[in-house]
């Protein structure tokens, strides 16, 4: 009985993918209102919160990015928030505040590692502007990012408005190729209909602009975010997300924001940010089913179905691939599932390199690894997230590091 | 910047003095399952390896099959079986039939081959005494011509001894008594030629019989090809019936063939249902560990402390396929017969040949 109503729920979520896939094309190609109506002359002051853990050098170049965005240079600064580093990071961003200085920055750092939700709490004290984008320490930001997210915010209902996030080094490995795929479909195709009702159930960490006032209400569920008492560093976006949209806002991907990032290129990093985030989806999962007839009161039918069915999936892919595993070993290795992925990725391939040359993948047939990825992801982040939801660490970015409860905060270099 | 009014988020209860020792204890009971839990599914994730190691390098595992004689392939076997035995049985009918056939046919025929060069030495010895005899009669048949002829001649004068006669009684020469004796001498005279005359139309007869091919002749010579063809139709038919009794035997012996091999099938033993039967699967590539008295291990977790439960009793040649106990592939092999001195160990999933696949 049991595996029948996993196979049920199962086909209900693939199912549901599929329509959703297909509607995502159907809305990006017919309906005009599934993209928001973007004013560029709207240009609010704009703080860029870039909280920072060992990132080293990644962060002066970060900056360097951003300094070069078109949007008045008077209207936007960076605050810089370190998290007690232990490599170089907090020197190259005193580097970064003192050559660019066409822009504004500013350089905090936490007294003790506080995580990167707190990160961003602490950067927003120094914040006075109407708008506030979060980004990764990570990532390089395309000149028209800023001015391209705070055009969306013309449209009063809109609460947070995240970028497309574009993969730096597609071709590195077969790892980073998967991933390439994964982003590029993730953003072009499967939040188009989350789009559509303005209600993204994650807008990237990597690039999040929110309204500051909106982010200063949710600023205390932030610090006051616990687990039974053990205070939730990661999967802020996810939660700043849920909270705009419980908020009655709305939330929306732009995808001509954009904003370069390097993906993990071993697998013990992309395990890492991996599990980073399943334990994310699942903590996000466990408060929407806590709070379920809120959501289903509240929220537009697409967006609880989003914020259900995609955690559940995740989960139940645990059951059927053990399933499938204590029944068939060897089907995961069947021809099947390969020339389905081949296929899949035969398409994005050619669609990444004809819109965005580049992201473009040499390689395609490195997308058939994920069949191999899909069972680890399936068998082993989910359960290992659900296993460790007490974890406090920075996923991809720790390294020998004494974490520490806390959020008090050291701000120097402050101007 | 403007933005819309904002719904109050919902709010977390009051924290109670409680809490914390609430908190620490589920955080606990959490990480105590979490911790037993991660390790059970390392422990499982190691012993699923392991397995896949073990049966994609062990060489001597087999798997158990139980046989029944109501299985599909046991049925459709027993059906073949007597299928093939009746067939048999028809086929020597019918052989034994033909070969009656045959051997009544060639007494005809030799008969028949008897009788013919009897029919021709009595043609030769006709043709011979023909030509011997049909000139003499031909001359003779002359003759009789001639005298025929002269005798006709003197038969023109009857009519006028005729008149003699009558004038003669007329003028009282000669008594009626006389008159009729005369008279039935001439009767007599002129029968004698009609009687010539037909006994020299029968002599022409003979002579052109004797000396031309006839009717008769004919009759003889047809009589002859009759007997040829009878012969040459003798000869169809029995080549015909060898041919086929050859065929036949033929099927006969590939029948008795495949029963013989059908004996050493596992499904024979399962038809003929005299004892049970435990058999096992074994892969091609397995086949090097098996031979008629290998031992057979029963393994706990099929793979551990393993005990001797019986040994091969027969080691069967065709060709079976099988689904793989632990990848669920198809795999090629063959089946071979234990003889197990414990029966539920042909439940079990696998069983080892020949040694333990742990050495314990």
């Amino acid at each position: 009985m049991a595996p029948v109503l996993v196979w049920l729920i199962l086909f209900l979520c693939l199912l549901i993918s599929i329509f959703k896939y297909t509607l995502a094309l159907i809305l990006k190609w017919s309906v005009p209102g599934t993209t928001v109506k973007k004013d560029y002359t709207y240009q609010p002051t704009v703080s860029v919160l870039m909280p920072c853990f060992n990132e080293g050098k990644t962060v002066y170049e970060t900056i360097e990015s951003i300094s070069k965005s078109n949007y008045p240079n008077e209207k936007f600064e960076v605050i810089a928030q370190d998290d007690c580093s232990v490599d170089d990071s907090y020197e190259w961003m005193l580097k970064a505040q003192h050559d660019f200085t066409n822009i504004k920055v500013r350089v905090g750092r936490n007294t003790v590692n506080s995580g990167k939700a707190r990160s961003v709490c602490n950067a927003l004290q120094l914040s006075t502007a109407d708008m506030v984008i979060s980004i990764d320490s990570d990532c390089i930001f395309h000149p028209d990012a800023i001015r391209e997210l705070a055009a969306c915010f013309s449209e009063p209902k809109i609460g947070s408005v995240g970028g497309r996030v574009g993969v730096r080094n597609p071709n590195e490995n077969a790892i980073t190729a998967i991933q390439t795929f994964i982003y590029y479909a993730a953003f072009q195709v499967y939040k188009v209909p989350e789009n559509w009702t303005r209600s993204v159930g994650c807008i990237s960490g990597c690039l999040f602009a929110i309204r500051r006032e909106l982010l200063l209400e949710i600023e205390p569920k932030i610090r006051s975010r616990h687990w039974f008492g053990i205070p939730v560093n990661q999967g802020e976006d996810r939660f700043l997300t849920h909270q705009t949209l419980l908020r009655g806002y709305g939330t929306y991907i732009n995808n001509d924001a954009l904003c370069w990032t390097t993906v993990p290129n071993t697998l013990p990093t992309l395990f890492k940010q991996q599990l980073r985030w399943r334990r994310s989806i699942v903590r996000d999962l466990f408060y929407t089913l806590r709070t379920l007839p809120l959501h289903v009161w509240t929220l537009h039918p697409n967006t609880v179905l989003t914020l259900v069915l995609t955690p559940l999936g995740a989960i139940l892919g645990l059951l059927v691939a053990f399933t499938m595993l204590s029944g068939n070993p060897m089907s995961w290795a069947g021809p099947a599932p390969l020339v389905l992925y081949l296929g899949l990725a035969a398409v994005l391939s050619w669609v990444i390199r004809k819109y965005s040359a580049r992201e473009a993948v040499n390689n395609p047939l490195a997308f058939g690894a994920y069949l191999a990825w899909s069972l680890v992801s399936s068998l082993f982040i989910t359960t290992l997230a659900l296993c460790t939801l007490d974890s406090k660490d920075w996923g991809t970015r720790t390294k020998e590091q004494e974490a520490a409860d806390g959020d008090n905060t050291r701000q120097e270099g402050a101007n | 910047m403007a933005t819309t009014p904002v719904k109050k988020a919902p709010t977390e209860a009051r924290a109670s003095v409680f809490q914390p020792m609430l908190y620490k204890s589920v955080i606990t009971i959490y990480r105590i399952f979490a911790i037993l839990t991660l390790y059970v599914v390392l422990l499982g994730v190691l012993a699923y390896g392991f397995v896949m190691g073990f049966y994609a390098l062990n060489t001597s595992w087999a798997a158990p099959v139980i046989l029944s004689p109501t299985d599909d392939k046991s049925l459709d076997f027993t059906e073949k079986l007597v299928t093939s035995r009746q067939t048999l049985e028809d086929l020597n009918v019918d052989v034994r039939r033909l070969d009656g056939g045959v051997e009544e046919m060639n007494q005809h025929r030799d008969a028949l081959l008897a009788l013919e060069p009897e029919l021709r030495a009595a043609i030769t010895r006709e043709k011979k005494h023909n030509l011997a005899t049909g000139p003499q009669l031909a001359e003779l048949d002359k003759q009789k011509q001639a005298d025929n002829l002269k005798t006709q001649a003197v038969m023109t004068q009857i009519k006028e001894v005729e008149a003699a006669i009558d004038k003669d009684l007329s003028a009282g020469l000669i008594t009626k008594g006389d008159a009729a004796t005369q008279r039935a001498a001439l009767n007599q005279a002129q029968s004698s030629y009609t009687d010539s005359k037909i006994n020299e139309l029968l002599l022409t007869d003979s002579v052109l019989e004797k000396t031309t091919t006839g009717t008769k002749s004919m009759d003889v010579l047809d009589k002859q090809a009759e007997l040829a063809s009878e012969i040459a139709q003798l000869d169809i038919a029995i080549a015909v019936a060898q041919k086929q009794i050859h065929e036949e035997t033929q099927q006969i012996n590939r029948l008795k063939q495949a029963l013989t091999a059908a004996k050493q099938s596992p499904y024979y033993l399962i038809a003929s249902g005299d004892s049970a039967a435990y058999f096992a699967f074994v892969p091609y590539d397995n086949q090097g560990q098996v031979s008629s008295g290998t031992a057979v291990y029963d393994c706990y977790l099929n793979m551990v402390v393993c005990k001797r439960v019986g040994a091969v009793k027969q080691v069967f040649s065709g060709e079976e396929h099988a689904t793989h106990p632990i990848f669920k592939t198809d795999i090629r092999g063959f089946l071979v017969q234990m003889q197990l001195d414990h029966p539920e160990s042909a439940k079990s999933k696998t069983v080892f040949l020949n040694r333990k696949p742990l050495l314990f």
